[in-house]
């Protein structure tokens, strides 16, 4: 029951209201004995983010906080992955019709402890290049900062306004797909922020 | 052929609505297995169409909550209103529930344990205290080479303080290559390289040191990190500042990169990726459980939903026909016999709902044609009951105890009562104040008593209103329910009777008008010659004998004469002069006549003013007034107020009109036995009289086309009443004689 408070809590914090959540907390209210606390607890926010171009390319900068807690830092040394997205959301504004979807590209990297080198680990998942850190918060300060992450190229914009919306997320991941299929009902290890949104005139 | 199309198009839509159901749920099952498919190969793609994924098994166990609410709902009414096959329906669902939940609860306990018991088995504490021991292991082991390199690197920048740069170059490059080191550089204040040498001959700087490694420098400490790299090797990254004892201050500092032994960090990876393994599997756990938990519990309340529903649908599917069978034959049974069942299908059930679709055809083609022949018997029965009210003979069924199952209107007429509503009730209870009647229940009474049940009699019924003979025969009938009824059939024979009596005597009163009047004349003529002759030559004492015997011979000759001529009258052919007088005059002037007679007679007249004129024979209605006044007068002898009514009457039926002569008197009346015959010839109560004016005044007025009756009045008193068409043309008109019929029903 404490869960399913919190996590309804947590929900109305971030200012989400999915099906999903709708769902799970019901469920969760009905079937699911008191198993954790949202281990997630704390701020997670886009708190600035603007796009430059370079040589036709578009580039996202964006800072953002990443929730710190004992929490954290305990799943993290019994050896738990945190999968850390960055969602960058690019539409087309369109007067008498939905808008039109340019771009929708996500950034995930990994953050880790390794146990043997006591160190935390940050990983780019598509490019699999990877850093170390002596402290947590150093790791968070990196994922936290983006700079020039290309998002757009040129030809790809014609006349008119683009909404660009960027939102932050933080789950637990690494786990098997068969496990993940599964997870949905009781894993409370995932948040995302509200969508950063500005408009680019073109 | 219609029937047939009707069967079919009953039979397509349910067919149609399960070809539909089955598609849309193959339909939400294929896509909700893609989907899972999608999202398991996808996080990302998990992520976005997870929502859906709920939203579509949300949508799917309302949907089917929703279809068994309703299904159990229908059936627990259907089996409290009694519906028929709800309790097969509700028996059946109970029996495959018990099948299938049964099972399932067995599965999904089993399932439960299972699952605890499997997962909890991932996680010995042997396992992590190995774990914990293998990663102690692995940081003692790499420890030892950290702090060798570490002291290593302070070491060599310890004596590297008071070296030329030319110096310090040289002996980094030297020492890189006998320690082995991947990198080894030495940078002067804000990172100037002073020295570097780099194992990788493509790179020609150093690696930018780390933002902590600065720091630490800094301050004048050494520095150390082992930084696992993307492949699973490792780095040792050492710094330490250029640092004398005396504490003399030199702002560079040496970092010196080794790398760890294939092996030993192959060993530390393993370690390292078993802990993280362990340790996220571990903070699974629970989760995990609950999730597994949840799933089964959903999947095993969707199983028995639909296991329930299906047995409900399958029950209802399997009843349904015979539903239709039980509904099909209490139609049958309210007579409804056009049911047509849909057939089920082609099997026994289908044959039987076939047969039963067979039976109705038949019964109702046998209806109909009972109906037939019901509407041809009650025609016939019409035609019979036209017929029976068309006769003027009378038709009476009763049964053994006289109950009147058909009379007609002639037998109610001949028997002087109504009839029409005796049907059911017995002649016994309809005798009162009817003599005849009674006289009519008690002869066949006697009769049935005596054990005959066909018989062919004459019936002589006498009342106080006239007698009336019957020609009565009775037959048996079998009737309809089995019990034995008779059928009475009866004519009224009396005017035949009397027709034929008037006719014996008109020829008896021919025969002795011919045989009788000729001798007398002789006989009269030869006592008159004896008295002219022998009258004065004999002596005076035979003289008058002779006279006095001659006298009587004359006198009972002239009586035999008058006698004669009477019969003579009775006897002879009508010669009618009809002619247009004053109906009431001749009565004033017959009445006048006889007031003189008698004085003692009150002789009433009371006629009716409109009667102004009849045609007839003015002689003969003349002698119809003069035989009865004096017929009356007769009657009055002896009476101490002697009273005479002479009344007429105008009637009138459609167009013809009557008049009615009607002379009462107070006297004694008609003697009981001769009521029946006091117009015939001969019958007579007075000591005088030839007993031929009654017969004379009958034929007088029959040969004027009327009736005449005679009944005695209920205060005392004999009453004769006459009817004469009052014109020649109702006298000869067809309805002169139905007319006469009605008369006479109304004066009976």
């Amino acid at each position: 029951m404490r869960s399913a408070q919190s996590s309804v809590a947590s929900m109305l914090r971030v200012g989400q209201f999915s099906p999903r959540w709708v769902l799970m907390s019901l469920i969760l209210t009905a079937c699911v004995p008191p198993a954790h606390a949202d281990a997630l607890d704390g701020v997670l926010q886009v708190r600035s983010a603007y796009v430059s171009v370079e040589g036709g390319v578009f580039l996202l900068h964006a800072r953002i906080d990443y929730p710190v807690n004992p929490v954290i830092r305990d799943a993290l040394h019994d050896g738990v992955t945190l999968t850390v997205d960055l969602d960058v959301r690019i539409e087309r504004e369109r007067r008498f019709w939905l808008n039109a979807d340019i771009v929708d590209l996500t950034l995930r990297r990994e953050l880790d402890y390794h146990a043997v080198s006591d160190r935390y680990l940050v990983r780019d998942v598509r490019s699999g290049n990877q850093k170390s850190f002596a402290t947590l918060e150093e790791a968070l300060s990196d994922l936290g900062t983006v700079e020039g992450w290309p998002v757009l190229v040129e030809p790809q914009l014609a006349q008119g306004s683009y909404r660009i919306s960027v939102r932050a997320g933080v789950r637990r991941g690494r786990l098997p797909a068969s496990l993940r299929a599964l997870m949905f009902w009781t894993d409370d290890w995932h948040r995302v922020s509200e969508w950063y949104t500005w408009l680019l005139p073109v | 052929m219609v029937t047939a199309s009707v069967t079919e198009a009953t039979k397509a839509k349910p067919r149609w609505r399960a070809v539909a159901l089955v598609v849309l749920w193959a339909g939400v099952g294929v896509g909700a297995l893609l989907l899972l498919a999608k999202s398991v190969q996808n996080s990302g793609e998990f992520s976005r169409l997870q929502p859906w994924i709920l939203l579509l098994n949300l949508v799917g166990v309302i949907a089917l909550l929703a279809l068994l609410a309703r299904k159990i709902t229908q059936l627990v009414r259907d089996y409290r209103a009694h519906v028929p096959g709800s309790r097969l329906t509700a028996r059946t669902v109970a029996i495959f529930g018990a099948l299938v939940v049964a099972p399932l609860l067995i599965v999904y306990l089993f399932s439960l344990q299972f699952l605890n018991r499997g997962i909890d088995s991932w996680f010995h504490l042997e396992v992590k205290q190995g774990l914990n021991d293998a990663l102690v292991l692995s940081r003692s082991a790499l420890d030892l080479r950290v702090r060798e390199y570490s002291r290593h690197t302070e070491n060599l920048a310890h004596s590297l303080l008071d070296a030329s740069a030319e110096d310090v170059a040289h002996r980094v490059y030297e020492e890189r290559r006998a320690t082995g080191a991947l990198e080894m550089a030495v940078f002067g204040s804000h990172e100037r390289i002073i020295a570097a040498s780099l194992e990788n001959p493509l790179e020609s700087l150093p690696s930018r040191p780390p933002a902590d490694l600065l720091r630490q420098v800094g301050e004048r400490r050494a520095y150390v990190s082992l930084e696992p790299q993307a492949g699973g090797e490792y780095l040792i990254r050492t710094a330490a500042p250029f640092t004398e004892a005396t504490g003399r201050r030199d702002d560079r500092y040496l970092i010196a990169i080794y790398e760890v032994p294939t092996q030993l960090a192959a060993l530390s990876e393993a370690v390292q990726h078993a802990y993280s393994q362990y340790g996220e599997l571990a903070a699974l756990r629970e989760p995990l459980k609950s999730s597994f938990r949840l799933t089964l519990t959903l999947v095993l309340l969707l199983a028995m939903l639909a296991a329930i529903y299906g047995a409900i649908f399958s029950a209802q599917r399997l009843v349904r026909p015979v539903q239709d069978l039980i509904e099909g034959t209490r139609a049958v049974g309210k007579g409804d016999f056009g049911t047509r069942l849909p057939l089920p299908s082609r099997d026994e059930m289908g044959f039987l709902v076939h047969s039963f679709n067979d039976m109705t055809k038949r019964l109702r083609r046998a209806r109909e044609e009972a109906t037939r022949s019901q509407h041809v018997v009650e025609r016939e029965r019409e035609r019979l009951a036209i017929i029976l009210a068309r006769l003027t003979t009378g038709v009476v069924v009763v049964d053994r105890e006289l109950t009147v199952s058909i009379a007609n209107q002639a037998a109610g007429a001949i028997l002087g009562t109504d009839l029409s509503a005796a049907t059911g009730r017995g002649l016994p209870e309809l005798t009162a104040g009817n003599e005849r009647l009674g006289q009519f229940v008690a002869a066949l009474g006697v009769r049935f008593a005596a054990g005959r049940e066909e018989w062919r009699e004459q019936l002589d019924l006498d009342s106080a209103t006239g007698g009336r003979i019957l020609m009565c025969a009775c037959t048996p009938q079998a009737g309809a329910d089995g019990k034995v009824g008779y059928v009475i059939v009866f004519d009224d024979i009396t005017t035949l009777l009397q027709a034929q009596r008037d006719a014996a005597w008109g020829e008896v009163a021919r025969r002795l008008a011919h045989e009788i009047k000729n001798p007398l004349t002789p006989i009269q003529l030869s006592a008159e010659l004896m008295r002219r002759r022998f009258l004065t030559s004999m002596s005076p004492p035979d003289a008058e004998v002779l006279e006095r015997a001659t006298r009587t011979i004359v006198q009972q000759v002239q009586t035999m004469q008058q006698m004669v001529n009477a019969f003579s009258e009775y006897a002879r052919a009508p010669e009618m002069r009809i002619t247009h007088f004053s109906l009431n005059q001749l009565a004033g002037e017959v009445a006048d006549l006889y007031r003189p007679h008698d004085a003692r007679v009150d002789i009433r007249l009371e006629l009716d003013e409109r009667i102004d004129g009849i045609e007839a024979d003015r002689g003969r209605v003349r002698q119809i007034l003069n035989n009865l006044v004096i017929n009356a007068l007769e009657a009055l002898d002896g009476v101490a107020t002697p009273r005479l009514e002479i009344a007429t009457r105008f009637e009138q039926g459609g167009d013809a009109k009557y008049a009615t002569i009607t002379v009462c008197d107070n006297g004694p009346g008609f003697q009981r036995e001769l009521l029946g015959r006091v117009f015939d010839p001969y019958v007579t109560s007075k000591p005088k009289g030839t007993g031929l004016g009654l017969a004379i005044v009958k034929k007088i007025v029959e040969e004027h086309g009327g009736r005449i009756d005679a009944d005695n009045r209920p205060e005392g008193g004999a009453r004769i009443r006459v009817v004469l068409p009052m014109t020649d043309s109702t006298r000869s008109a067809p309805g002169a004689r139905d007319r006469r019929g009605e008369l006479r029903r109304e004066i009976v």
